[in-house]
């Protein structure tokens, strides 16, 4: 029964009914884990590109070549994992109908998402102490550079489009229109952009930096 | 099945859902994501730790870390093994990419 037939006639939408291999997990679920699969093969790709170009070049950081801030980074991670748990809390909260918590949780995370957004635009162009770019981390000038930029680029493109979704979501909840379900789809976009993360921040600041190179 | 189990709009999809709505399993996997971050932060910095030693802990922390957002977070945990399965099945293969690399950078490297 499609909902508008279910609504003429006074039903409630149906829901998707209870699958013996998939359980109670929505289309739209299993269709969101199919696109956050195929992006991860997106940034798998760049980080095996950023191995085999590891690999091939001695030293790895060319001389005038800023170290990457391992603590600074480190902060921001703090501020992933952070809205991880915000973003499943307010899924919790809306799940047990506390909207408001819930509402709270979800501002929270976009805060989280914003202030990470903040943390990476000072690492590379400098708000209040010189970004890697003016301390010489050029753009195609080395291919750590370049691996660099391309691949934190394309995570903080994705936290931006996170927070966007966040408050896209957020309204739409405060206005009635949007429940857990969805609400649990935000969630698992949101948090496998701190998954891609974990990796990021391993291959990308701290392998590198065991060896000095 | 009940009509009214069919007709519950704000039936959940996350299968196991009671447990998912348990807060001290999300309190607890924050606080170990923490600490491992923290871990991988002391092992880059400390100098008394072999190379290899150091990649190995590196790359188990990573993965370590990634699982508990996986399973915790993104609700895999509380979801049937089917769809865990489809989900980190196709992983399998890049990750194993990603290590022939890993290996056979370090074997190029070796002194």
């Amino acid at each position: 029964m499609s909902s508008t037939v279910a609504q003429e006639h006074g039903h409630a939408t149906a829901a998707w009914p209870p699958d013996a291999q998939y359980g109670t997990a929505t289309p739209g679920k299993i269709g969101m884990w199919i696109f956050l699969i195929s992006d991860a093969f997106s940034f798998g790709g760049l980080l095996i590109a950023e191995g085999i170009l590891y690999a091939g070049h001695r030293p790895w950081r060319q001389a005038g070549e800023p170290e990457l801030g391992i603590l600074f980074t480190a902060a921001l991670t703090f501020i992933l994992v952070c809205t991880s748990l915000t973003n499943v809390l307010g899924w919790a909260a809306a799940a047990d109908g506390k909207r408001k918590q819930a509402a709270v949780l979800l501002g929270l995370t976009a805060f989280g998402g914003a202030l990470f957004l903040v943390g990476q635009f000072q690492e590379w162009f400098g708000i209040w102490a010189p970004g890697l770019l003016r301390e010489g981390l050029v753009f195609g000038q080395s291919p750590r550079a370049s691996t660099f930029y391309v691949i934190t680029g394309y995570h903080g493109l994705h936290v931006l489009v996170g927070v966007a979704y966040i408050l896209a979501i957020l309204a739409g909840y405060l206005r009635g229109r949007v429940n857990e379900r969805q609400i649990e789809l935000l969630g698992l976009y949101w948090c496998f952009v701190d998954f891609v993360w974990v990796f990021v921040f391993s291959f990308v600041y701290l392998l590198p930096s065991l060896s000095g190179a | 099945m009940t009509e009214k189990e069919i007709l519950q709009p704000e039936a959940s999809s996350v299968t196991h859902v009671r447990e998912a709505r348990e807060r001290i399993p999300y309190l607890a996997a924050f606080g170990v994501l923490v600490a491992l971050t923290l871990v991988e932060i002391g092992v880059v910095r400390s100098a008394g730790i072999p190379h290899r030693a150091a990649v190995v802990a590196l790359i188990a922390i990573a993965l370590a870390k990634a699982a508990l957002i996986a399973l915790f977070y993104m609700h895999l945990r509380y979801e049937t093994r089917i769809l865990k399965f489809t989900v980190l099945g196709p992983l399998v293969a890049p990750a194993v990419y990603g290590l022939l690399l890993m290996l056979d950078s370090a074997a190029r490297h070796m002194p």
